[in-house]
């Protein structure tokens, strides 16, 4: 572990603290009386009930001095603890736990597809550059690439499940459906997340697509190509040990860069599709007020986008030997 | 007045160079911009009261139909444009402002300042948006204000960026050291060299901004969490997807449709416009 | 294998042609060369010349471009080869060591894989033999072994040439092709490198295809070379000789901005720039040529032999001779005395060239001088203008003819004459143009030699001006006929240090951008060290030693030079101060 390592870890343990106290003030700032709150929602008021509002009042501590208030705050998170759901009636973190996985199944297959299929074009297209193949991707990419994700997922929705009815409207699961066997069980939730899955990786693809395609085009002009080349390796070796090696850098800092938009998207897609995540609770959450459910999933998301990302910083670490070195002469 | 001419007429000669569809592009977001201003005189019918039989059909009185309550969806639509370029165009420019200062004195200043405003603007990125904005957004109340607030707030970054690392660029060349060696104060460089150089820099991104602000205000309408005074498209939507039995309905063919369609053609023209201006101003990006 | 075939590498009629933007651009241009086993060959030129685009044509590595003509490896001919049977050449037996620069390594990979790459696709060794391999030939370039787990970024510029030819090395090429190897590097590491490359060439015995606009490291490392312009080989010869003598004006403009060729000699680029189109029908050279013709912009001269082991594509067969004596001699008769004055002289001087003539006073030059000019008759021996028999004044009464300027500013030029009639005097003699045109070209002299050009100054006696005025009079007046060739007698010695610096210069930059030749007559050996290009040693009315320049000052033979040399620069060495 040198410095550079360490400042950088200590970075993320700053940004963790910063958003663990905004998610603690947050409540603490809201204007007026927080809980007497009315929905936004036309039509719908929701008035908090007198119980509510206890409860609230007794649930972050208002009473107790900010301090004390802190304290705890930081002590039952470090134990785990998220807070109790009101609604749900149920530890903060169960909750959580259970949709988790879905959103997670989401993002992480969005990210694995759309980078592969995205990278590929792009090598392509810039291995054919100003050819006829070039200029067709680049067109149609660069459209989807401008198409927010949860609009196609509308689109996707409104032909492929509500008009030709191939895939299920909503959901991630069969509900009560008995399964015979397991892969019964994986098709079935293959099913359900193909649409959102395709929505959010056609939202991303024509980015990575760009991306990469702008990436081998700079590694293909410079000169170490050359002297590859000369050498007389072959083919394979040329395009995968030093095109693909130095073009990936850009695309593995992109993945994980936007994994934070990412997140946004499937937020908005989970919620065109009903797909029970994290996006989807989050807003059943803010539907009926439930405070510490909404904290505590932005915590749970923000955090794991940050760790997300503390990963790609080491990964980054281990591709480009350069890293690591410069850190002295340009302070990082 | 000479001065005025030029700088009326660079912006045409500007767009006098796109490409086909850059210039659709324009003529689109002309055209919803027209629609926003003379949004009172091109709809007959009010946009928030009911004026017709609910969920009718496209045709006759009411050319893009009606929604659940029976109120016009072309007035909605017209309104709702309103909404999408007010609260685009606002956060662009609130984060434009705020952003290109913030980069002028980062880069300008280095040091400190630089190192833990880039440290800030690092997190910023990193940030996942939309959880952010909806925590905000509950938490705050969903006005039209707040939701400005809340995108500008996540968008300064952008131009904070570009502007430092073009500030620092700047610093370097031999115009602003000879200037510095005259005794040329921070002031100075900044409204005599550093702004005119950063202006067309931020003005592109700006474009850029605001169409990101126009699809996050529509995600959080879309979500139920915009500003439920004003009929955004996202907000319109909203209603749509949440009528029970929309799918197994012919109404999504117009209560869904056009606000999507004028969500889409909004967004993916601003993002055109953007990428022409941002290939002009730097050849190699849009290559 | 190289029973039928002679030679290793064999290049006839090469071009190439990159598709540019906006016309295509031929970077090189017909380019024939022939390389035997082992031996090496320079090429020289200013940037944009070709020459890295000849090294990556023969490597079959041009993307962008077409190419025309044949290479032939050992009888097999490279070109219109299929790619991938030309892979099995690259690197096996043709190697090329880059241009160093930061991006010629690819920075994720580390030493010892860039290095063993083409050891693993050539001839599919384990990983602990290729390891093996790259610690040897590390070794072999003077660098640690265990630089070989190290990035690109982590190395010098001179640790990175040391890999760049370890890894050329790698597959043990019988062609090595290098790439200016001694670019941006310090002095200390660029003789590291020529001396590791001679040893290496020596050991390996490879042929060595050295490109370098260094003259310095080409002069050290290659037997033959070649000079380009504008993808054009325009003088080919043998090293040692084209240095010494070269037989192009470019050839001697590249010699001339060659710092490290002759430390003292101050530097004089090359006018104008390279002619960036190849829409050039004649001599691509001619536009910055000091002997262009009209003619010469008509047809492409071709690469002819022009001596033995020399070839110079030039319509006149390289730089002309302008003047030629042969074994003059003059005796002056004193009473009863007879003192040889100039003893058998014979001398040459060629277009564009700087010849001092040097020698102590009494040696004979001025003399010498005179007779080259036709001032004095000489006794026997015969002079020629560029090889025409000078008998008569014809030599110097022409337009582009010979001129002398004396030593003695004051009565070089009449005291009683105005300064325009002093300096159209030549024109008014032989009768050019209107009495309006000699005085335009009387001003123009004037403006030349940085004299002023008002009417009052024009209209001012001679007695006025002082000696580094006058002087330059005499310069404008010798001017105005735009003589090919300039005899300068000992034209600033009466001069003061200052005034004799600015006239020196100005003289020596007429001369470069006019390019007219220049026999500069003196005794300061530091003047001459300064300008020369060639010089002639004079002593006691005989020339003991002439050569070019450098050789001449720094390992003088005769012993009078020697001696010469000795007490003059000696001398200047210790007075302090001087």
């Amino acid at each position: 572990m040198n410095k550079k390592r360490v400042t950088r870890l200590a970075e993320y343990f700053f940004t963790v603290w910063v958003i663990v106290t905004l998610n603690f003030l947050l409540p603490r700032a809201m204007p007026g009386d927080p809980f007497l709150y009315l929905s936004s929602d036309v039509g719908e008021e929701v008035i908090f009930s007198e119980e509510q509002r206890q409860y609230y009042l007794a649930y972050y501590g208002l009473d107790r001095p900010v301090g004390g208030q802190y304290l705890s705050y930081m002590s039952e998170l470090l134990r785990g603890n998220l807070g109790h759901s009101l609604y749900y009636n149920e530890p903060v973190s169960h909750i959580i736990l259970r949709r988790l996985a879905w959103t997670f199944f989401l993002v992480i297959a969005a990210v694995i597809l759309s980078t592969f299929i995205g990278t590929v074009l792009g090598s392509i297209s810039a291995w054919y550059r100003e050819k006829w193949l070039d200029k067709f991707l680049f067109f149609n990419l660069i459209i989807m690439s401008e198409i927010p994700a949860f609009l196609l997922g509308l689109v996707l929705l409104f032909s492929f499940a509500a008009g030709l009815g191939l895939f299920p409207l909503s959901g991630a699961m069969t509900h009560f459906a008995g399964y015979e066997n397991w892969w019964e069980k994986v098709l079935d939730i293959l099913h359900h997340a193909f649409l959102p899955v395709i929505a959010l990786t056609i939202a991303r693809t024509g980015g990575m697509y760009l991306l990469s395609r702008n990436s081998v085009i700079t590694v293909l002009e410079k000169d170490y190509l050359r002297t590859a080349r000369a050498k007389g390796l072959s083919e394979k070796r040329v395009i995968f040990r030093h095109v693909l090696r130095n073009a990936m850098l850009p695309i593995v800092t992109r993945v994980f860069l936007s994994l934070g938009s990412l997140v946004g998207g499937a937020i908005l897609v989970e919620n065109v599709f009903a797909y029970p995540g994290l996006g989807h609770l989050m807003r059943e959450a803010v539907m009926v007020r439930d405070y510490p459910l909404i904290q505590g999933i932005f915590l749970v998301v923000t955090i794991c986008v940050l760790l997300a990302n503390f990963i790609a910083d080491f990964i980054y670490g281990k591709l480009d030997p350069r890293v690591n070195d410069y850190s002295e002469t340009y302070g990082g | 007045m000479a001065g005025v001419l030029k700088l009326l007429l660079k912006p045409i000669k500007t767009i006098k160079k796109f490409s086909l569809l850059g210039k659709t592009s324009f003529i689109v977001i002309l055209l919803i911009l027209l629609v926003a201003i003379f949004a009172p005189c091109i709809s007959i019918h009010p946009y928030n009261v009911s004026s017709g039989p609910p969920l009718s059909p496209p045709g006759g009185e009411h050319p893009l139909g009606t929604d659940e309550l029976g109120i016009d969806l072309w007035a909605q639509i017209c309104y709702g444009a309103r909404v999408s370029l007010l609260v685009g165009f606002l956060t662009a420019l609130l984060a434009a402002l705020g952003g290109g200062l913030i980069g002028i004195v980062s880069g300008y200043l280095g040091g400190w300042t630089d190192k833990i405003l880039m440290r800030i603007i690092d997190i910023m990125i990193v940030l996942p948006d939309l959880p952010v904005m909806i925590v905000m957004a509950a938490f705050f109340g969903p006005s039209l204000l707040n939701i400005i607030l809340v995108l500008a707030l996540f968008s300064w970054v952008f131009p904070a960026r570009i502007v430092r690392s073009q500030v620092l660029m700047l610093k370097e060349q031999g115009y602003i050291k000879s200037a510095e060696t005259y005794g040329a104060g921070a002031w100075y460089l900044i409204h005599r060299h550093f702004l005119p150089e950063v202006f067309p820099l931020v003005a592109v991104n700006m474009v850029r901004l605001t169409g990101r602000a126009v699809v996050a205000e529509a995600g959080l309408s879309f979500l139920g969490l915009g500003d439920p005074t004003s009929k955004s498209w996202g907000l319109i939507m909203h209603h749509a997807i949440n009528f029970a039995g929309i799918y197994f309905t012919p109404f999504w063919k117009w209560w869904l449709l056009y606000p999507w369609l004028a969500l889409t053609l909004m967004v993916i023209s601003l993002a055109f416009i953007s990428r022409e201006l941002e290939k002009m101003a730097d050849p190699r990006m849009g290559r | 294998m190289t029973a039928d075939g002679k030679y290793l590498l064999e290049i006839k009629d090469l071009s190439v042609t990159y598709r540019a933007v906006h016309s295509p651009v031929k970077a090189v241009d017909g380019v024939s060369l022939q390389l035997r086993k082992g031996e090496s060959l320079g090429i020289i030129g200013e940037s944009g010349c070709g020459k890295s685009t000849l090294a990556l044509g023969i490597m079959g590595l041009i993307k962008q471009g077409s190419i025309e003509g044949e290479i032939y490896y050992k009888d097999q001919k490279l070109t219109g080869l299929p790619e991938k049977k030309l892979k099995k050449y690259r690197w096996k037996d043709i190697a090329l060591v880059f241009q160093n620069s930061l991006e010629v390594l690819n920075p994720v990979l580390n030493i010892k894989e860039q290095i063993g790459e083409p050891l693993k696709t050539h001839y599919n060794l384990s990983p602990p033999e290729i390891d093996q391999k790259v610690v040897k030939l590390l070794e072999m370039v003077g660098l640690n072994p265990k630089w070989r787990h190290y990035y690109p970024h982590q190395l010098s510029g001179g640790m990175r040439q040391r890999v760049l030819l370890a890894m050329a090395l790698s597959c043990d090429p019988e062609l090595l092709i290098v790439d200016e190897p001694t670019t941006s590097l310090d002095p200390l590491s660029k003789n590291e490198i020529v001396r590791l490359l001679q040893k290496l060439q020596k050991k390996l015995g490879f042929a060595l295809v050295l490109i370098s606009h260094d003259l310095g490291v080409i002069k050290k490392l290659t037997s033959r070379v070649m000079a380009m312009y504008c993808g054009q080989v325009i003088e080919a010869g043998i090293t040692s000789e084209v240095l010494k003598n070269p037989m192009h004006c470019y050839t001697r403009g590249l010699l001339n901005s060659s710092p490290n060729l002759f430390k003292y000699k101050d530097l004089w680029g090359i006018d104008g720039e390279p002619s960036s189109g190849n829409s050039v029908k004649g001599c691509a050279f001619y536009p910055r040529c000091c002997q262009g013709e009209e003619s010469c912009s008509q047809t492409r001269p071709l690469l002819k032999y022009v001596a033995l082991e020399r070839m110079v594509a030039c319509h006149k067969g390289g730089i002309e001779t302008f003047l030629r004596a042969e074994g003059i001699r003059k005796t002056y008769k004193l009473k009863n005395m007879e003192i040889e004055a100039v003893k058998d002289v014979s001398l040459e001087i060629r277009s564009g060239e700087v010849v001092a003539l040097v020698g102590e006073s009494g040696s004979g030059k001025s003399t010498l001088a005179h007779i080259l000019a036709g001032v004095l008759p000489a006794e026997a021996g015969r002079v020629f203008y560029r090889n025409k028999k000078v008998e008569g004044r014809w030599a110097t009464k022409m337009i582009g003819g010979m001129q002398i300027i004396f030593q003695d500013p004051f009565s070089a030029t009449s005291h009683r004459m105005k300064v325009l009639d002093v300096v159209k005097e030549p024109l008014d003699i032989i009768k050019r143009g209107s009495k309006q045109e000699r005085e335009e070209e009387a001003v123009k002299a004037l403006q030349t030699v940085q004299l002023p050009v008002s009417p009052e100054f024009l209209d001012r006696y001679c007695h006025g001006l002082s000696g580094g005025q006058r002087q330059r009079l005499a310069i404008a007046r010798a001017l105005v006929t735009k003589p090919k060739l300039l005899i300068a007698d000992e034209v600033t010695s009466m001069l003061d240090p200052s005034t004799q610096a600015n006239l020196l210069r100005e003289l020596k930059g007429l001369q470069n951008r006019h390019g007219f030749a220049l026999l500069y007559i003196t005794h300061d050996l530091h003047l001459a060290r300064k300008v020369a290009d060639k010089v002639y040693v004079m002593y006691k009315g005989e020339i003991v030693e002439n050569g070019v320049s450098f050789e001449i000052f720094e390992s003088p033979k005769h012993i009078y030079t020697k001696q010469l040399l000795k007490d003059v620069l000696s001398v200047s060495r210790d007075a302090p101060g001087s």
